[in-house]
C-alpha cells in the first residue's frame, strides 16, 4: 500500500512545561476526509498548526509524501488553512484576496485573475468578487475564504473550525458545499471541529481528541457503535451507558436491570457498557425478547423525521432513544408514560477502562 | 397641560466653558488677529491699522520667501522619511519580536527624552556634533576628520530625529502591536515569504499608524526653530527663522504673520490629506 500522505511520529507539543499534545500517532491517508474532534483546548488547533507549520514540534516528526517537514518554513508548505476567524485581508477586496496565494507563486496577472473569478463562481459568490470583505455576510466571508484557500489547488486542505461563526441553517448549507467540493476535487481535507454533527456528517474517519491525546480514531459509524473509551461514549452523546457487577451466570446486574451481553463480560468483574440510542426498542406490552426493561418517558426532541425520546430508568439512569418519528404510531407519548424498552445482547458494546 | 422645556444643561456647559474660553482667548483670538495683521502696515517701526495687500504682494513675489518655503519643505518631508524608515525596524522589532517585558521597558525608555526640555537636549548635541566635540575627537583619535557636523543640514536633520523619533517609534509600535498575528500567520500560509509578509501585510495593515506618526514628524519637523538654528546654522533660513528675522529686523510683523500663515494653511493641507488618505476605505 502507498504511504500515507502524512505522517505524525511521535508527535510532542509543549508550551513552557504544558503539553498541548502528547505523543501523537497517526496517518493521514490521501484523499480522505479527516475530522478533528474534542473538547475546546484538547489541541485540535495546536495539531493543525503544526501540520501547517505554524507551531513546530517539540518531539517527533511529521512527514508529508514521505519528506519530513520539520525544516520546511510555514510559506514553503501547500498546506493552505481556512482560519476560525477566516484571517481574510481587510485592505483586500473578495477578488484580491482569493488571488493572494497565486500572486505570491508569481502567476501572472490576467490569468489569476481569471482562476480567482472562476472559484468565486464555483463558489456561488461570482457576483460579489469586487466587494470589501467586510461588506460580505458571515456565509459569504466563509466563501471567500475557502475560494482563496483552494485556488492554488494543494493537495491537503486545513480547516480550523470554520463554521463556528455561522447560523445553524448555514452550517447545514456550507457542510453540503465541503463535502461536494471533497468529493469533486478530492482533496484531502483536515478538518477540526468540537461539534459532532459536523465532524459525523462529513468525515470519513473521525479522530476524537482528548486533553492532547488520541482516545480513538475510526469511522463516525465506529465511534458510534463502539467507543473505545467512557470518555468517546459520553462524548459522542447518542449513546446509553449501563454500569453493573456481572454475577454468576454471567448477567450484568445494573440499577435499570440485569442484562445479559451473550458471554461477553466475566462474573465478578464490573463492567460499563453502551447501546446506542437508534437500536433500543420500545413497546406497550412486555415484549418477548432479552434485555427488556421499563423506563419513564421525560421529553422528545425533533430533528427532521427523527425523534429521540429521553427517558428515565430506575436508578437514575438516563436512556436515550432514537425513532422515526412514524414507527411511534399506536405508543402513547405523554410525559411520565412508562413504557418497556429493549436492545439485543449483540448491540451491547463493553467499554474498556 | 404643560409642555415640558428642555433646560438648558447647565451642568455641561459649565464644565467646557473653561475649555471654550481658553481656546477663543488664546488660539481662535490671535489667529484672527494674525490674519488680520498681515493686511497692517508698518510706519516708521510702527504698525498701523491698514487693509493693503502690500504685504501679501511683497513676500510672495520674492524667490527669498519661496526658496525658504520649499527648503523647508524639503527638510521636513526628508525628516519625515529618515524617521518613518529608522523607526519602522525597531517598530516591528518590538512589536512583533519583543517580550510583553522588553516592549514596556522600551516604551518607558523612548517616554524618558520627553522629561527634558528639547531645547536642551539640542544644547547637548551641540556639544557633540561641534568642531572639537565629542564624535570629532573620536575621529581625529582614528586619524580622521574632523568634519564639519555643527551649522550644517546634516546637523538640522540631528536635531529633526531627536525630535521625532521616540515618538514616531511609539506610536509606529501600537499600531503594529494591534495587528491581528492571524493575517499574519494567513499570509505566509499562502506562500509568502517573511519579508514580503512586511510589505503586503503588515503594512497596510498599519497603515493608519503608520502615516499618523509620520504626520506628527512632519507637523513638529517643519514647524521647529531650534534645530536648524541651533543645530543648523540657520543657513540657508527656514520658515520659522525667517518669521523671527522679519519681526526683529524694522518691525516687520504683517510680513512675519505673512509667513505664519502660508505655514499653517501648508500643515493644515498636509495633514488633512494624509490623515484622509490614512483612513480612506478602499473601494466604493
Ligand atoms: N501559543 C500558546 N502558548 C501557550 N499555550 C498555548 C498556546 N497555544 C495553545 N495553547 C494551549 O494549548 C492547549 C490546546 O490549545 P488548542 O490547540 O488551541 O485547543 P483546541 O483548538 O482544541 O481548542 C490549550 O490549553 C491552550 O491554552
Ligand atoms: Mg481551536
Amino acid at each position: 500500500m502507498a504511504e500515507p500522505l502524512v505522517v505524525f511520529d511521535n508527535v510532542v507539543k509543549r508550551f513552557g512545561t504544558f503539553e498541548a499534545v502528547k505523543r501523537m500517532n497517526f496517518e493521514i491517508r490521501e484523499g480522505e476526509f479527516l475530522a478533528f474532534m474534542g473538547p475546546s483546548g484538547c489541541g485540535k488547533t495546536t495539531t493543525l498548526r503544526m501540520l501547517a507549520g505554524l507551531e513546530q514540534p517539540t518531539e517527533g516528526d511529521i512527514r508529508l509524501a514521505g519528506k519530513s517537514l520539520l525544516d520546511v518554513k510555514p510559506h514553503e508548505r501547500d498546506t493552505p488553512m481556512v482560519w476560525q476567524s477566516l484571517a481574510l485581508f481587510p485592505f483586500l477586496n473578495a477578488r484580491e484576496n482569493v488571488e493572494f496565494g497565486l500572486k505570491m507563486r508569481g502567476m501572472d496577472k490576467p490569468a489569476r485573475r481569471r482562476k480567482a473569478l472562476d472559484w468565486l463562481e464555483r463558489l456561488g459568490i461570482g457576483e460579489f468578487a469586487e466587494r470589501d470583505v467586510n461588506s460580505l455576510s458571515g456565509g459569504q466571508r466563509q466563501r471567500v475564504a475557502l475560494a482563496r484557500a483552494l485556488v492554488t489547488e494543494p493537495k491537503i486542505l486545513l480547516l480550523d473550525e470554520p463554521l463556528s461563526a455561522l447560523d445553524a441553517h448555514l452550517v447545514i448549507r456550507m457542510q453540503g458545499v465541503l463535502t461536494k467540493l471533497q468529493r469533486e476535487l478530492g482533496i484531502t481535507f483536515v478538518y477540526v471541529t468540537h461539534s459532532q454533527s459536523e465532524a459525523f456528517a462529513m468525515a470519513d474517519r473521525v479522530v476524537i481528541m482528548s486533553k492532547g491525546e488520541i482516545a480513538q480514531i475510526g469511522s463516525a459509524r465506529d465511534i458510534y457503535r463502539t467507543p473505545a473509551s467512557r470518555f468517546v461514549a459520553e462524548f459522542v452523546g447518542r449513546n446509553n451507558i449501563f454500569a453493573g457487577t456481572v454475577n454468576a451466570a454471567g448477567n450484568v446486574e445494573t440499577p435499570a436491570g440485569t442484562f445479559t451481553l451473550d458471554g461477553k463480560a466475566r462474573p465478578g468483574d464490573k463492567v460499563s457498557f453502551v447501546v446506542a440510542a437508534d437500536v433500543v426498542s420500545l413497546s406497550v406490552t412486555k415484549p418477548a425478547a432479552p434485555n427488556v426493561f421499563t423506563a419513564q418517558l421525560i421529553s422528545e426532541e425533533f430533528v427532521g423525521s427523527m425523534v429521540t425520546l429521553f427517558f428515565e430508568a430506575p436508578g437514575d439512569t438516563e436512556v436515550k432513544v432514537q425513532v422515526q418519528e412514524r414507527s411511534l404510531e399506536g405508543i402513547p407519548r405523554e410525559p411520565g408514560q412508562t413504557l418497556f424498552l429493549s436492545f439485543d445482547p449483540s448491540h451491547a458494546h463493553i467499554l474498556k477502562g | 397641560m404643560t409642555t415640558k422645556t428642555t433646560k438648558p444643561d447647565t451642568y455641561a456647559i459649565a464644565w467646557r466653558l473653561p475649555l471654550i474660553v481658553w481656546q477663543g482667548l488664546f488660539f481662535v483670538g490671535p489667529l484672527l488677529f494674525m490674519v488680520a495683521m498681515s493686511f497692517f502696515l508698518v510706519k516708521n517701526y510702527r504698525m498701523e491699522v491698514a487693509l493693503q495687500f502690500s504685504n501679501w504682494q511683497r513676500m510672495l513675489s520674492k524667490d527669498f520667501f519661496w526658496d525658504a518655503y520649499f527648503f523647508t519643505l524639503w527638510l521636513a518631508l526628508l525628516a519625515t522619511i529618515i524617521t518613518s524608515l529608522v523607526a519602522f525596524p525597531a517598530s516591528y522589532f518590538l512589536a512583533f519580536k519583543a517580550s510583553e517585558r522588553l516592549r514596556r521597558w522600551a516604551i518607558f525608555f523612548l517616554i524618558i527624552p520627553f522629561f527634558t526640555s528639547y531645547l536642551v537636549r539640542i544644547f547637548a548635541w551641540q556639544v557633540i556634533l561641534a568642531q572639537s566635540g565629542v564624535i570629532n575627537a573620536g575621529l581625529s583619535y582614528l586619524g580622521l576628520g574632523p568634519w564639519q557636523m555643527l551649522n550644517t543640514q546634516f546637523g538640522t536633520m540631528v536635531g529633526y530625529l531627536v525630535l521625532c523619533l521616540p515618538l514616531a517609534v511609539i506610536l509606529q509600535t501600537f499600531s503594529l502591536a494591534n495587528i491581528d498575528k492571524r493575517l499574519v500567520e494567513a499570509a505566509h500560509n499562502l506562500g509568502c515569504g517573511r519579508l514580503r509578509t512586511v510589505f503586503t501585510v503588515v503594512v497596510p495593515l498599519a497603515k493608519t499608524g503608520l502615516i499618523v506618526a509620520a504626520v506628527f514628524c512632519f507637523i513638529l519637523s517643519f514647524g521647529d526653530f531650534v534645530s536648524p538654528y541651533y543645530l543648523g546654522g540657520s543657513k540657508p533660513p527656514t520658515l520659522s527663522i525667517m518669521i523671527v528675522d522679519t519681526s526683529k529686523s524694522g518691525q516687520q510683523w504683517p510680513r512675519a504673520a505673512v509667513v505664519a500663515i502660508m505655514m499653517i494653511v501648508t500643515l493644515l493641507v498636509v495633514a488633512f490629506t494624509a490623515i484622509g488618505f490614512a483612513y480612506r476605505k478602499r473601494g466604493k
